[in-house]
């Protein structure tokens, strides 16, 4: 298990937002950073996932993994998020479904884009597992799948040219943008909530910014330098988010998603903000960590164990969202259901690894040179 | 309670809507209020297809022939002959009070539609978001749409019986009538059509009690519904008073729209006049 750090502190850290983010109307909703900014905890779990996948790919030295272990490790990743995403589907219909009929209130089967799998099953049964059918809230993970999926190739081509690497994906958000490109959504209209071929760019910005500034001393100090230029443009999104500016898309001249402030094509606003958010926030954790111990140990454990903790959090803020549907919200239903959440996500999170720590009965030889055998809790992305 | 609570009285005698499937059929002022539809208009004049945007939880555009939208372009290609229709259909994730008019501009501008039809407020509902904070961005969105020369018809939420009693989700349902009063739009009352039909012994009528589906039918009423709101909508007078339809005249909407005759722009002064309904019912707690 590895100490508190500061990647897995700032991905519970998103974990945490994306899970009282979900729970849409809750009184903690206006306390998260989603809204004092252009950009929000979804960039920042992406981009800490690229960086991720740099550590993961390499060895306790450093040194690079082999080709074809990096290749399996995040094939095996792939399968392990595309299964998570089956299973938290499979278990939010079902919960919208019963809900529907325990409170007998047919309103809850048109939650947000479930309506579609009750009134038509048999193709919507196939765009849940093709992941062309997504709920709303639940479309992270179908991003996160199509991203690691293709994460074997940004890091081999990384490991060529990371130049070539950037000019790549710069190429593909660029052309994305411009021609709309995205993945289509069926059996119902339209595409993705999250546009693949636009946010991979924040997985290899992610990436590459692990790689270089683990061997350049001096980009380090670089970025340090920029954290001024950060804040300003921190404050400037602050600015445009609590006075609700933005452009009119309608009015936005063409290529319209260069200037929109779009989530979906994360469009460039979104990016630098973001940007912006990672040269102002750098350094906070080292001057923050040793005052919040408590608070670094827990966010830290939730980013250990991201998946598990998202998808737990994912069916936990449906239960809130039904929660406080059915007892009409309010100041101390807001706490309970939020606060009972943070509890089960650190269970949660303590529990993956109690589990991956017990002996296994059957279990072979230990190899020391790899943690393959569990990939999931320690190392990978 | 109940009766207070209840968005339209119930005058005991209307007629039922003939020009419906015999179980849709529901009393014209429960169905919808009117208003004009000038950019549909524009596009049946110049005689190119109406492109409709179909917006909501039922909206995900499904493949499948028996889906709502498909229904919808189906019924109203049927109700205006030598006409093309083309629905695009798009679910809309996210309340109106949080961001999701954000998105509803995004998609109005990919597509540039002549016409949206918009079943709104299930998501805030369910989040049970502050009605004000629902009203406002609703209304909000509502303008924006009409701000660019773009047709809406608004769709209010479902009826069920177990939100009968519901304060807060009928006081909801009211703000949609409300925003699409004030913003001059149709409206179709899918909550009080539902409740009626929900009165009516049919066979198909369980949908609504114990043991409900999300069937066919209550999606291929609506679809009915909003067709017949749009049409009927469509024979609006331009300014004239007189309707060429018997029932045209009635409705608040329409009264709304003389008032304000001739300006498709949107008058600042409007924004933000909240609660200009019947009595407010009280929040729960």
């Amino acid at each position: 298990m590895r100490e508190p750090n500061a990647i897995d502190f700032w991905r519970g850290f998103a974990l945490v937002t994306i899970f009282i983010n979900h729970i849409p109307g809750n009184v903690f909703e206006r306390y998260t950073f989603s809204q004092y900014g252009i950009s929000d905890a979804a960039e920042l779990f992406v981009f800490l996932a690229g960086w991720s996948i740099g550590l993961a790919t390499r060895g306790r030295d450093g040194a690079p993994e082999p080709r074809l272990t990096t290749v399996l490790r995040l094939l095996s990743r792939t399968v392990e998020v595309y299964r998570a995403q089956i299973t938290i589907m499979a278990l939010a219909l079902a919960m919208i479904a019963g809900c529907a009929l325990y409170l007998d209130n047919p309103l809850i089967l048109e939650w947000h884009n479930a309506g579609g799998f009750f009134a038509d099953p048999i193709q919507t049964m196939v765009g849940v597992v093709l992941l062309t059918h997504q709920l709303g809230f639940f479309n992270i993970l179908p991003l996160y799948v199509v991203l690691i999926a293709i994460a074997p190739a940004v890091v081999l081509i990384g490991r060529v040219s990371r130049v070539l690497l950037l000019a790549l994906s710069l190429s593909l958000y660029g052309a994305s943008l411009v021609f709309e490109w995205n993945f289509p959504s069926w059996p119902g209209e339209g595409d993705w909530f999250f546009d693949p071929l636009c946010w991979q760019l924040l997985l290899v910005l992610g990436f590459l910014s692990n790689e270089a500034t683990r061997e350049s001393e001096r980009l380090r100090r670089l970025w340090q330098r920029l954290m001024p230029l950060g804040i300003v443009v921190v404050a400037v999104g602050v600015v445009l988010a609590v006075l609700e500016l933005r452009p009119d898309p309608m009015l936005a001249p063409e290529p319209r998603l260069v200037f929109t402030f779009d989530k979906t094509y994360l469009s460039p606003a979104r990016l630098i903000h973001f940007c912006g958010m990672v040269l102002a926030f750098q350094g906070v954790y080292a001057l923050i960590a040793p005052h919040v111990g408590r608070l670094a140990r827990f966010l830290s454990g939730l980013g250990r164990n991201s998946l598990a903790v998202f998808s737990m959090g994912s069916l936990l803020s449906l239960a809130g969202q039904f929660v406080r549907f059915q007892t009409g919200g309010g100041i101390f239903i807001d706490i309970s259901v939020v606060g009972s959440g943070l509890i089960a996500l650190g269970f949660t999170a303590w529990f993956v690894e109690w589990r991956s720590r017990r002996p296994r009965p059957t279990r072979k030889a230990p190899d020391a040179a790899s943690s393959a055998d569990s990939p999931s809790s320690s190392r990978s992305a | 309670m109940p009766a207070a609570s209840t968005p339209l009285p119930s005058p005991a005698a209307e007629a039922l809507d003939q020009s419906l499937s015999p179980e849709c059929r529901v009393p014209g002022s429960k169905l919808y209020t009117l208003a004009r539809l000038k950019a549909v208009k524009a596009a049946l004049k110049e005689k190119r297809p109406i492109r409709v945007l179909s917006i909501g939880s039922s909206s995900a555009g499904l493949g499948a022939s028996a889906s709502y939208p498909v229904k919808l372009e189906n019924a109203l290609e049927q109700a205006l002959p030598d006409v093309q229709v083309e629905v695009e259909a798009r679910g809309l994730p996210g309340e109106v009070a949080s961001g999701a008019g954000e998105r509803l501009r995004s998609m109005v501008a990919e597509m540039e539609p002549d016409l949206v039809v918009w079943q709104v407020g299930t998501n805030d509902a369910l989040a049970r978001v502050g009605i004000e904070a629902f009203g406002e961005a609703l209304d909000e969105s509502v303008q924006w749409v009409k701000s660019h020369g773009i047709d809406i018809v608004l769709i209010d939420p479902v009826f069920t019986e177990s939100l009968a009693d519901d304060a807060y989700y009928t006081q909801m349902v009211r703000t949609v009538q409300e925003v699409a009063r004030r913003e001059a739009v149709p409206l179709v009352h899918r909550y009080a059509a539902m409740r009626f039909l929900s009165t009516q012994r049919t066979t198909e009528a369980h949908m609504l009690g114990r043991h409900f589906r999300l069937n066919d039918l209550g999606l291929r009423c609506m679809a009915e519904h909003a067709t017949r709101a749009i049409t009927l909508s469509l024979l609006q007078p331009e300014a004239a008073k007189d309707a060429g339809k018997a029932d045209a005249g009635k409705t608040d909407a329409v009264k709304t729209d003389h008032a304000t005759s001739g300006t498709a722009k949107t008058d600042p002064a409007q924004t933000g006049t909240s609660s200009t309904g019947p009595t407010p019912a009280p929040k729960q707690p």
